[in-house]
């Protein structure tokens, strides 16, 4: 009976956590288009770890509310907003291009791992889960208060990135034989 | 085409052109807008007269390159309140009256075309909306102080 209990608890949360990854990016499509377009290159480049550290910190903010103006804080809290929904979009955008690449390799490769291929997946969904909860956090509350939770997304995209990058195949290489 | 009597490294062009050029300029933003400004709108490739005549072209161009791409990180990176400053720098700087820069440059948004290419796109908005706070903040500033010195006078 416990076991059972457990196991739609499972499917609960991981139904769950589903939706929220769907809520996320469906928030993220629908966001107001950025100034600047996100191209291919900006997918591949992940953002530095100082731009975390400052979006979403609250040092900035504390310089903007010295100042004492009600306008401006107003301008600087939707401007974070902003800029942390494109750092978000990012890095969702990244770790999809991340897993259409791996899975364009596993379908070619032999000698899959099925638990290796369910914990990258686990991990992609987790990371999906996550970014459609900061997104959602971040439209209702702000980016001041996600600090955390902004690090983890970071560190973790970076990781599959970089596993990702070690299941690149090896650039053919044309003999002087071959035409 | 090799120029044996210029010098041939990339690192030598950028120290080269930190010492001649950049060190005489004030502030971050101004050295980042100098730069951006020996970029071809239509080519996306750098120029430096004084630079192409001490190096080969295509060094050159590197060397304006990268110390772009560095100063741009570096603005990119710091605190709104560092920001302020160095856009205040740059402001009290030109001939124009700090009003109309600011004017023109909440309009225009000239500082765009500062970004280097292939940036990453996340932080080019950070600059961007960072820039757009800074001149925000010292046209408030600007305006409380026009009333302070109007009554001293």
């Amino acid at each position: 009976m416990i076991e059972l209990s457990s196991l739609i608890a499972g499917v609960v949360l991981l139904l769950l956590l589903m939706g929220l990854a769907t809520k996320g990016w469906l928030a993220a499509r629908h966001l107001q288009e950025p100034a600047l377009e996100t191209g291919e290159a900006d997918v591949a480049q992940p953002c530095p770890d100082v731009f975390v550290s400052r979006v979403f910190s609250r040092g900035d903010w504390e310089f903007v509310h010295g100042l004492g103006t009600d306008d401006i804080q107003r301008l600087f809290k939707r401007e974070r907003k902003n800029v942390a929904l494109v750092w978000v979009r990012q890095i969702s955008a990244m770790i999809k291009k991340a897993m259409r690449e791996h899975a364009g390799v596993a379908r070619q490769s032999k000698n899959l791992e099925f638990s290796t291929e369910i914990r990258i997946f686990a991990q992609f969904l987790t990371l999906m889960a996550v970014c459609g909860i900061l997104s959602i956090a971040i439209q209702t509350a702000g980016p001041l208060s996600l600090a955390g939770l902004a690090h983890f997304v970071q560190r973790l995209s970076l990781r599959i990135v970089k596993v990702q990058g070690s299941f690149q195949p090896a650039p053919l290489v044309k003999s002087a034989g071959h035409a | 085409m090799v120029y044996p009597d210029k010098m041939t490294t990339v690192e030598q062009a950028y120290d080269d052109l930190s010492r001649r050029s950049l060190s005489r300029i004030d502030g971050d933003l101004a050295r980042l807008i100098y730069l951006a400004s020996t970029r071809d709108y239509n080519t996306g490739k750098y120029h430096h007269d004084g630079l192409a005549a001490r190096f080969q072209d295509e060094i050159a161009g590197q060397a304006l390159e990268l110390a772009h791409r560095e100063i741009f990180l570096q603005i990119a990176a710091r605190s709104l309140e560092e920001l302020v400053h160095h856009v205040e720098v740059y402001v009290s700087s030109s001939p124009q009256s700090r009003e109309e820069v600011l004017q023109v440059w909440q309009k225009l948004e000239p500082y765009r075309v500062a970004l280097p290419v292939d940036v990453n796109i996340a932080l080019a908005q950070l600059f961007v909306s960072n820039i757009k706070l800074a001149l925000a903040i010292l046209r408030r500033r600007y305006r409380r102080q026009e009333p302070e010195l109007a009554s001293r006078s």
